[in-house]
């Protein structure tokens, strides 16, 4: 019994150490939220927070793959999440046709085709032991060319208005569906990282995949599913994408790729894996969003815009993602 | 102690014995030379007149930029390090130079000056970036690709759009030749022998173990800090160099130039057997790397296959090389 | 003539104490023996001696000057050279590479000179030429290298700094008799040269046969500094056990049940530092297996355990064969592997110690939901039965001691109650109060009906808890030590022999 309130004690202190970054996360979500109303009246009405959710969350939910591929250590990253993006929202609308019927074949198509692309990746990192970096970033090739075999340069398919309404227009209270798509994605990842035999094993192949082994955890097996899940995700993202512009353009997923590396890092994961979580990564991808339209609403120039944008993520390096000193 | 003396192998094993321990792992570069014939060898099947100077010469002047950027990208790689904001310097130097020179009129001093602070400026961006990774222990990539963000915002603050130009005599000498060789062939030599002697400096034994296995490295007293800025530094360099380049082929400035060259030199870095864990490749694999990137592009565009196809067979390829580099060198 | 002096020397390592008063005077000409158990701070001072660890607190003198070294380049710069325990090496460098890393010989342009770099190298090696064994060159990568041979390398590279003063930390742990005779000279002729050496050595004889006085640590401090002509080998171990030494000999009362079937069986095993290896592990017993290090004996148990592939033999449990290719088999098969190479094999070092403590449970689950009440019933128990001090099971497992980090890793494995448990070295650089623990643990275990099989590196720990031991050298068994002739003499007399 002694051991059991000890237990569900100590569930706090976990929480607090899993706030740190997430707490700085909210401060500069709520602090750019009041710098943008005071510059520009309007800017933290609900109806301009639930739009900047919207973009938020199409982000957050590539970063969830980017996430967990991270979190799984060995260097592993995946650059080919643009190129997932671009295909899912190809496929998704070239099965749907704008038919409302086909939505549940297309999302099932377009997350079936990313999931084996991303298995893929995960047999080259693994298998093959090719540094994840370079794998994805071929793989990404690769997809970029295939896309252009499908469309023969011209973009094609389009989306089912269902889905349309169900991405950009309010489905209840006022807010639309995809909000609730990500509340359930980051409810999930949460219980799927902290609450099953899964997430515990990506926690300990991240942190020391020796001594994970050696736990009878099947290493490789964990690592190829970490890919596929990612692969996943972004096909998930490109299919919400779709519904969110309505047609496709070849390049539509280029611009995700390494925001949603830096959400996940903004976010409190250590790109050295083992550490981490999804809440804040939720978190970094609102605080890239706000960040961007605070700099658009500043009415400066894009260019900037841009060094802004920089010099804040090199500030933000400071608090988080500093390495281990060589003398101890 | 001496008596071992008689025992010291004689010049002839010694032959014999470098040659049995012949290492891949200290040439990784030759599989990227095979590669490299391999493809010339389709290039020439496919188009005859590869082979010809003036063909050899556009092929070149085609591909030294990124040839450029990737011994830059080199360096960084070997001490474990990345630099994603390559692409993003080689912008900001084109337009810088290209504005100083016709911002002061594309006069004889003008070009000097813009040229001059041109490679200055890729210097400072590549020590920002070693200051950043090395001394305040930011993670690389993300670093680099902040920074690269701001020098991305920098090059569109200096020059918005793409325009401007620089005098005839820029373009006409970068095209043209020196002393009867062709300008690029100057440069391509120039920049190969300077990487040649940079290989032979203590500073590059101190690169590859700060690559190979950093804290050994300063257990052993490196100046660690100093090597990866250093490397950083060099990356900018030869950038910087590369957007001289463009500026000759281009003659005018672009700031959204260099996007494509990040990327594309990690592959060329990769291809040309150089390990992203650090310590172990060189230059040469680079070099022969971003020739086979570019060659790879030629020999697709000659065997005229359906427009479509040409990027999905490029993604192929690449992927394949990459892949099958790291497989044989890891054997 | 005093050319270093340590005082009062601290350094702690995040909640663990590595260093708690470290003193130390070292004389010019002199060979200046530094010794005690595992983890009792030789290695922490060393490396604050050479630059690479920043102390907490103390001072340091040399030639009378008090120093502060911020990097092993101010310390290399004073004069000081290190031979690090875990080497120094660039593994993608060749042997001439490593050796003049960073002081490679310059031609007049200031360019690395390879030829002289190769030829000056070819000089370092040759005393060292007759015993380097196969394989070894100026040319050679030293990923390429034996573990013997690195440490030559090591040896060699801190050589050529021409040091005043040289510390070898462990530099003998995996030569030869034969090599260690060459680097001996060596020494001597240092020492002639009126250099001073700090020698840190686990090897009895070693510690005689070289050293001019002797510095003992014991839990972090100097305890005691002696002429080694005036001290013998009882003493010295007198002083780092200490009094707070708990008889480990107590041995258990009966040999243990035997029921004649044997749990364990291994049949003619080979792998890559095993040669033909049989025995049986009977139920309830504890088998060690002794000798010196690196002779087999963790690749024995690495191998039962699946971590490391078998290249002949078979492995029976309960008289079925067993096939071993990966650790989940044995896992399933009730076995467990704990290594005291916690940091590498241990430890998820940034993780929770109840993440630590239920990973082996969990494991082979299928991603269902994980039932934190169940493992939490399941853990509770073993942590108390460990006298596990810790804050919370979220607390992370870095803030423990290094002791209590390694019973959450034992903690992990008696939670999944195995029947034959491997323990590698399990109390590699761990306090003497977790020792006796773990060997109570370990008693309770065998009296239940656990199998066990243990290798350590510590003589007095095998010999107070193994019921046979089997002397390992060179990857085979060569001796079996029961009953009468099991003791201090037999052991190192049977793990000398044939060495």
């Amino acid at each position: 019994m002694a051991q059991t309130a000890q237990f569900n004690g100590s569930v706090t202190t976990l929480r607090g150490l899993a706030t740190r970054p997430l707490t700085l996360a909210l401060a500069a979500i709520a602090a750019m939220l009041i710098v943008g109303e005071l510059l520009s009246p309007g800017f933290a009405a609900p109806s301009q927070i639930i739009s900047q959710l919207t973009i938020a969350a199409l982000l957050g939910i590539v970063a969830a793959g980017q996430n967990l591929v991270i979190l799984g250590g060995r260097e592993g990253i995946d650059l080919s999440v643009g190129g997932m993006i671009s295909l899912g929202a190809l496929v998704a609308g070239n099965v749907m046709q704008a038919e409302n019927a086909a939505i549940p074949l297309a999302l099932a198509v377009t997350l079936a085709v990313t999931f084996t692309l991303g298995l893929a990746n995960g047999f080259g990192v693994t298998i093959m032991r090719i540094p994840p970096l370079v794998m994805t970033l071929g793989m990404y090739g690769v997809i970029q060319g295939a896309l252009v075999v499908l469309t023969r340069g011209i973009p094609s398919g389009r989306a089912a208005p269902l889905l349309n309404d169900f991405v950009t227009n309010p489905v209840l209270l006022g807010i639309p569906g995809i909000l609730f798509v990500w509340v359930m994605i980051g409810i999930g990842m949460t219980v799927f990282l902290r609450r099953t035999a899964f997430g515990l094993k990506i926690f300990a192949i991240g942190t020391n995949e020796e001594a994970a082994a050696l736990a009878g955890i099947s290493v490789r097996r964990t690592r190829v599913i970490l890919f596929g899940l990612s692969g996943m995700f972004a096909g998930l993202t490109g299919f919400l994408v779709l519904g969110y512009t309505g047609n496709v353009f070849v390049g539509v997923g280029d611009q995700y790729i390494l925001p949603s590396i830096i959400a996940v890092v903004i976010g409190g994961t250590s790109l050295a894996g083992g550490t981490g979580g999804y809440i804040g990564t939720m978190a970094g991808a609102v605080v890239l969003v706000l960040l961007q339209s605070i700099l658009t609403t500043l009415n400066i120039d894009p260019s900037g815009r841009q060094i802004v944008f920089g010099a804040t993520l090199l500030g933000l390096m400071l608090l988080y993602g500093r390495q281990r000193k060589l003398r101890m | 102690m001496t008596e071992h003396a008689k025992t010291a192998p004689s010049n002839h094993t010694s032959l014999t014995q470098r040659l049995r321990s012949f290492d891949l792992r200290r040439h990784t570069y030759l599989l990227s030379v095979v590669f490299f014939l391999i493809l010339c060898g389709i290039n020439i099947a496919l188009q005859p007149s590869f082979l010809q100077p003036g063909v050899m010469v556009s092929n070149l002047s085609t591909f030294l930029p990124l040839i450029l950027v990737s011994i830059g990208q080199t360096y960084v790689i070997l001490a474990s390090d990345i630099d994603l904001s390559v692409g993003s310097i080689v912008s900001l130097v084109n337009v810088a130079t290209v504005s100083i020179i016709e911002g002061m009129g594309g006069t004889g001093g003008a070009i000097a000056l813009g040229l001059t602070t041109g490679l200055g400026l890729g210097i400072a961006a590549g020590l920002f970036n070693g200051l950043c990774v090395a001394l305040l222990r930011f993670q690389p990539i993300v670093t680099t690709f902040a920074t690269g963000i701001i020098f991305a915002g920098l090059a569109l603050w200096i020059l918005p759009q793409a325009g401007k130009q620089v005098p005839a005599t820029v373009w006409q000498t970068y095209g043209g030749s020196i002393l009867g060789v062709q300008t690029v062939i100057w440069v391509l030599t120039l920049a190969v022998i300077f990487a040649l002697v940079l290989a032979r400096t203590r500073f590059h034994h101190a690169l590859l173990a700060t690559g190979g296995q950093m804290q050994s490295a300063f257990q052993t007293g490196l100046h660690v800090l100093r090597v990866r800025i250093t490397a950083y530094a060099l990356s900018g360099l030869f950038s910087a160099l590369a957007a001289l380049c463009l500026v000759g082929e281009t003659a005018s400035g672009d700031p959204l130039l260099g996007t494509g060259y990040t990327l594309s030199s990690i592959s060329a870095v990769v291809l040309g057997g150089t390990a992203l864990s650090g310590g172990i490749g060189g230059f040469i694999g680079s070099v022969f790397g971003a020739m086979i990137l570019g060659l790879i592009d030629n020999v697709i565009f000659f065997a005229r296959l359906p427009f479509e196809y040409q990027g999905l067979v490029q993604g192929l390829i690449v992927l394949l090389a990459l892949a099958g580099g790291v497989f044989v060198s890891r054997r | 003539m005093t050319i270093l002096r340590a005082r009062n020397i601290r350094k702690r390592f995040g909640g663990v104490v590595a260093l708690e008063q470290g003193d130390l005077a070292l004389g010019a000409g002199e060979v200046h023996v530094l010794i005690g158990s595992n983890g009792c701070g030789k290695s922490t001072l060393c490396k604050i001696i050479g630059g690479s660890v920043a102390p907490d607190g103390g001072s340091l003198e040399l030639s009378s000057e008090p120093v502060r070294f911020r990097t092993p380049h101010a310390a290399a710069a004073a004069g000081i050279g290190v031979f690090y325990q875990e080497l120094s090496l660039i593994p993608q460098l060749t042997v001439a590479e490593n050796i003049f890393l960073g002081r490679e010989p310059r031609t007049a342009y200031g360019l690395v000179d390879r030829k002289r770099l190769r030829s000056d190298a070819e000089t370092a090696i040759r005393p060292f030429g007759a015993v380097v064994g196969q394989g070894f060159g100026p040319d050679v990568l030293v990923s390429d290298l034996s573990a013997d041979q690195r440490q030559i390398v090591e040896i060699l590279k801190v050589l050529s700094e021409n040091s005043r003063i040289v510390i070898f930390d462990e530099a003998t742990a995996s030569l030869d008799s034969k090599q260690v005779a060459v680097f001996f000279d060596l020494i001597r002729s240092l020492k002639a040269e009126d250099h001073a050496i700090i020698f840190i050595s686990h090897r009895m004889d070693e510690v005689f046969a070289i050293g001019d006085r002797v510095t003992v640590m014991r839990n972090g401090r100097t305890v005691v500094s002696v002429a080694i002509a005036e001290t013998t080998q009882d003493e010295i171990v007198a002083h780092m056990v200490g009094g707070a030494y708990i008889a480990a000999a107590d041995r258990k009362e009966a040999p243990a049940p035997l029921t004649g079937t044997a749990v364990l069986a291994a049949r003619n095993l080979v792998g890559r530092k095993l040669a033909d290896v049989s025995f049986s592990l009977q139920r309830g017993e504890i088998l060690g297996l002794g000798g010196l290090h690196g002779q087999g004996q963790s690749d024995l148990l690495r191998s039962l355990f699946g971590a490391e592939s078998l290249a002949g033999g078979s492995v029976f449990l309960d008289g079925k064969p067993l096939l071993l290719r990966k650790p989940s088999d044995a896992i399933a098969n009730g076995i467990a592997y704990i290594s005291g190479d916690r940091s590498r094999y241990g430890v998820l070092p940034i993780r929770s110690i109840f993440e630590n403590l239920v990973i082996g449970l969990v494991s082979k689950q299928r991603p269902v939901g994980l039932n934190y009440g169940a493992l939490v019933k399941r853990i509770a128990p073993v942590a108390e039965r460990l006298k596990l001090k810790f804050p919370s099971f979220a607390a992370p497992v870095s803030d423990l001691s290094g002791g209590n980090q390694q019973k959450v890793v034992i903690g992990r494995w008696l939670a999944v109650a195995p029947a034959v448990l491997l323990l590698d070295d399990p109390t590699k650089g761990i306090d003497l109060q977790t020792k006796h623990d773990l060997y109570v643990i370990l008693r309770e275990l065998c009296a239940e009906g656990v199998s066990i099989i243990l290798y350590s590196s510590e003589d007095k720990e095998l010999l107070g808890n193994a019921d046979r031991i089997l002397v390992f050298n060179g990857g085979r068994i060569v001796r079996e030590l029961e009953g009468e002739r099991m003791g201090e003499f037999e052991l190192y007399q049977a793990a000398y022999a044939a060495s």
